[in-house]
């Protein structure tokens, strides 16, 4: 989950996990690293299975992947 | 400091305005006309967007103080399209894609008019230099300089038609 | 300027028709920021500081205040306090403390020309006597510029509570380092170690100024009532009025935004500087009140694009292939943390070709320069210059074709890309392809000049939109939309609703509506407008066309879903009702038609540039001259086709500038040195030739008409592409910018 892992996971860039969609994810992600949802909700973007999935209450049953990007929209 | 009374002819009609005497013509045009098509990108005279036509010649109308057009001729942005008939630069502008914030294009009209009056056949590289003193942020000139020499051919078609 | 064959698909698409807003652009009567008059309006203007950084010990207004025809003055104590808070308003999250901050200071000032007071008097002249009587106490701090003196651990320190983010600790010292991030993937030492040829080496570039010809400038009016009006040039009026209403602590309602015409951005007008400053003047005087920037304060207090630093190494096997890559990136930040260009540095970084051992780290350094702000494919030139010059050393060594050694790097559909996700439909090699094929990459150069290729991309972005259809009474149309047209989209709106509802271009008329009038869009920006707002236009008409199916069958008395749209036209059997009719009818078959949507869309796919360039050098002056350029992009598919290619063409030019002649400088003392034009030199028209653009279409299948974004990419390859011609020309790699003629001259005269 580069860029976020040293800042938030103490450097794994690579978490198991299990959550029903993409707010729950958040949410355990959060419990891991507090502030992290905070952040989230304004710089983070998801892809699921290598689709970008911007509405967070997506499903994620049957996902094996989700990666964690940040939102970068440009000038 | 008392304001100074200036008359002088602005696209051709009197005009009568009240001026502090460090007032620029530009800001004159703009506060005082309400002519806001002269733009100010610089207030230094190096972006060219405030380029009027002052009895005949090109300057950067905020290196002009407004008491200095006492009894003279203004052209501005707007004056230069013959009521709603657009000017062949104008047009050719329009046509040729080469504006897209359009705040620089004022003052590229009047100086590739300025140019045209003069020079009927310019080269593509007389076209730059004569704009060399007009900035364009957004277009990179290309469609900018290809108007201007399209302009240029049809003024040229038109005045062998005329004669 | 290629005519792709299916071009003949669509009726309007891809065409050059005149633009809706032209004729009042071409004849001055477009109100842009600066032109807007309010009835009564009072005049502001803004003390600024004269110091680097400095503590404010205090301000002294009294002397002001009693000034004849000064009916306001505000300093920082009059903007509520804030708690650092990200919102979502802009273009990218903004702390809004930061915000608050840049546009006025409380206790220190950090930049040449921070605000740190505001006069609304009955004149312009009255308000800049009146700063001038405005007595700062400060106590003057050391300051610091440059990225790497700003590191040294004996460096001015900005703010005492910032503390390096993306570190695997929190550190407890702080820092001008705002953050860090990394991107590791494979083992990126081990496989340089294995690599046939390496390439190390330090790229460095100045802060560079977007240079919007038209300066900020707004009116705002505050009411008894506690709403508010502004009326300002800007490239997103939702973005100001989020940032307006969180920095005043106002209701988002209570605040309408009028977007005026705007004359730039480029970036650099996805935020405020002088808007909440401008209505709390109002609150104070009762009256509305215009703030303008002159063209100094643009150059000494608006968003810069980050100067650099870079440090790279490149390896790659005999045959060309790129093995591995260390990239560590460092970039300025200027006066306040939050610049979010090292993230973009980090997606930007070799996105386009296949490098699975690489491992990239990217800084965010403050120093006491302007908060940096966006520039057209914000943090993707600077770290591209490396890269691409890299990769033009690699070739060399190599002895491999330029163009040959990134066909055979590049990333195609399906590969994975840099942050782990498969690439979709991208023309990057076809971009190359086309590239090498165009009649530029053989032509003879003449004496003293060479020729340099780069590729450069950009993500491109999608975003929340709102668009209007609505259907006049005659059958006209009107496409009521939130995004600033900054370079000719409401053509490209004009043009989509009319394929779309298959009617004559001139039937469609587009409204930029302010912030009461629509539904949120975000900004003009991220080269999103004609991807994200254009489809929301599409799916708005399309609404429309099955009410207007609907309307048609009630006519007829027949079943909606009998009924066809094409043409302009319902169509049932050999019946037809024109727009025109089925308009003219409503009042009978239901009442006004018109459809809205409100769409976030994200599958919008990147831009990729190849452009070529011939340089000749002045060896008695070290002049470089541009004599040659060709840009070509995949573009998806030009909506119109002209302003496709000005976009092309401009951000082309505008690397240029970047490459040859366009620097801050800042003195000893930390005062900009060259706030104007005449010593920030941007290109002018006799510097340049013709660009040729060439646009690649590629087409986007998640968009109806193809479309994936063009404005960015364009200015993110010409860095390398001007330096690699330059280092062919002379023999010596060109790694600092701007490649001035005395820098040319002084390297010349080193190597003789």
């Amino acid at each position: 989950m580069p860029p976020f892992d040293s800042e938030f996971f103490g450097g794994s860039d690579r978490l198991e996990m299990a959550a029903d969609t993409l707010f729950g994810l958040v949410g355990k992600l959060d419990e891991l690293a507090p502030g992290f949802a905070d952040l989230a909700h304004v710089r983070a973007a998801f892809a699921i299975d290598g689709v970008y999935t911007p509405d967070w209450s997506s499903s994620l049953k049957g996902a094996s992947e989700v990666v964690l990007l940040p939102r970068v929209a440009g000038g | 400091m008392s304001k100074l009374l200036v008359s002088t002819s602005v696209n051709g009609d009197p005009q009568q305005f009240l001026c502090d005497p460090d007032t620029t013509l530009l800001d004159a045009l703009r506060e005082e006309m309400g002519l806001t098509g002269s733009k100010e990108g610089c207030g230094s005279g190096d972006c060219g967007a405030c380029t009027v036509m002052l009895d005949g010649r090109m300057v950067c109308s905020c290196l002009v103080l407004a008491p200095e057009v006492e009894g003279r001729q203004v052209t501005t942005i707007e004056g230069v399209a013959e009521g709603s008939r657009l000017h062949p630069i104008q047009r050719k502008f329009l046509e040729h894609g080469a504006l897209q914030c359009g705040f620089c294009t004022p003052g590229f009209i009047v100086a590739a008019k300025a140019l045209l009056d003069r020079n009927p056949d310019p080269s593509e590289s007389e076209v730059r230099y004569w704009l060399a003193g007009n900035l364009c942020r957004c277009t990179g000139y290309d469609k900018i300089v290809r108007a201007v020499l399209d302009a240029a051919a049809e003024l040229r078609q038109d005045r062998r038609a005329v004669a | 300027m290629n005519a792709p064959a299916e071009k003949k698909l669509f009726r309007l698409v891809g065409t050059r028709p005149i633009r809706p807003d032209g004729i009042e652009k071409v004849t001055g009567k477009a109100i842009y920021g600066p032109d807007f008059v309010a009835p009564n309006m009072l005049q502001g203007a803004i003390l600024r500081s004269p110091h680097p950084h400095a503590r404010i010990r205090g301000i002294d207004t009294s002397k002001a205040e009693v000034l004849p025809g000064v009916k306001a003055i505000v300093t920082g104590a009059d903007f509520p306090e804030l708690d650092s808070a990200m919102v979502a308003g802009g273009e990218a999250p903004a702390n809004i403390k930061y915000m608050a901050r840049k546009c006025m200071a409380t206790d220190k000032v950090v930049f040449d020309g921070h605000p740190v007071a505001a006069v609304a008097a009955t004149s312009a002249t009255i308000a800049e006597a009146a700063i001038q009587l405005i007595e700062v106490d400060y106590e003057v701090l050391p300051h610091v510029i440059d990225i790497e003196d700003a590191l040294r651990p004996d460096a001015p320190i900005l703010h005492d509570d910032l503390f390096t983010q993306g570190l695997p600790e929190l550190p407890t010292t702080p820092s001008n380092a705002a953050m860090r991030v990394e991107v590791r993937r494979g083992d990126a030492a081990r496989a340089l170690s294995e690599a046939a040829a390496v390439f190390s080496g330090r790229f460095t570039l100045r802060p560079v100024h977007q240079g919007y010809i038209e300066p900020h400038a707004c009116v705002a009016s505050w009411h008894a009532d506690g709403q508010a009006q502004i009326w300002c040039s800007t490239q997103g009026h939702f973005t100001v009025r989020a940032l307006t209403a969180g920095i005043l602590g106002m209701e988002i309602a209570d605040i309408r935004v009028v977007p005026l015409e705007i004359g730039g951005g480029f970036g650099g007008k996805t935020t405020v500087y002088l808007e909440p400053v401008a209505v709390l003047l109002s609150r104070k005087a009762g009256r509305p009140v215009r703030l303008a920037m002159k063209r100094d304060d643009v150059f000494r207090a608006t968003g810069p694009a980050p100067g650099a630093v870079i440090d790279i190494r490149l390896g790659a096997g005999a045959d060309g292939t790129i093995s591995g890559a260390e990239v560590e990136f460092k970039y300025t930040g200027g006066g306040f943390p939050g610049a979010h260009e090292v993230y973009a540095g980090l997606h930007c970084t070799m996105s386009y070709y296949n490098v699975p051992d690489a491992h990239i780290v990217g800084w965010n350094v403050l120093s006491n320069i302007p908060t940096v702000h966006a520039y057209r494919a914000p943090g993707a030139p600077q770290v591209n210059f490396a890269v691409e010059s890299a990769m033009d050393e690699l070739a060399r060594r190599l002895g491999i074709d330029p163009i040959d050694i990134r066909l055979r790097n590049i990333a195609r559909p399906g590969d994975t890309g840099g942050m782990g996700m498969p690439h979709g439909a991208i023309g990057y090699a076809e971009t190359l392809e086309a590239a090498k094929a165009h009649p530029h990459y053989s032509a003879p150069l003449g004496p003293n000049q060479a020729r340099g290729v780069a590729c450069g991309s950009w993500g491109n972005y999608g975003g929340p939109s709102t668009a209007a259809v609505s259907v006049a009474e005659d059958g006209s149309i009107l496409v009521t939309e939130g995004n600033p047209d900054i370079g000719g989209s409401r053509a490209s709106m004009a043009i989509m609703a009319a394929e779309t509802l298959g009617i004559a271009y001139e039937k469609v008329r587009v409204v930029v509506a302010d912030t009461s009038s629509i539904g949120y869009s975000m900004g003009t920006g991220g080269s999103r407008t004609t991807f994200a707002t254009g489809k929301a236009v599409i799916q708005a008409a399309e609404a429309v066309i099955a009410i207007l199916r609907e309307r048609a069958a009630k006519q007829w008395n027949v079943a909606a879903g009998e009924v066809q749209w094409g043409g302009g036209e319902a169509v049932h059997g050999d019946r037809r009702l024109s727009l025109g009719q089925i308009a003219a009818a409503s009042g009978t078959t239901g009442g006004p038609i018109s459809a809205q949507a409100a769409i976030d869309p994200h599958d919008y796919l990147p831009g990729f540039g190849v452009h070529i360039c011939d340089t000749e050098v002045d060896r008695e002056t070290g002049q470089v001259s541009i004599v040659r350029y060709t840009a070509l992009q995949d573009v998806g598919r030009a909506i119109h086709a002209d302003y496709v290619e000005g976009q092309i063409q401009g951000g082309a030019v505008q690397g240029i500038g970047w490459a040859l002649n366009e620097a801050y400088v800042y003195n000893q003392a930390g005062l900009l040195d060259n706030p104007g034009f005449l010593d920030y030199r941007m290109p002018v028209a006799s510097d340049m030739p013709m660009i040729d653009a060439v646009m690649i279409e590629v087409p986007n299948p998640a968009h109806p008409y193809g479309v994936k974004g063009v404005g960015e990419t364009p200015i993110v390859p010409p860095l390398a592409a001007v330096a690699n011609a330059v280092s062919g020309a002379i023999g010596i790699r060109m790694c600092d910018l701007p490649i001035t003629p005395d820098r040319v001259y002084g390297l010349l005269l080193a190597a003789e």
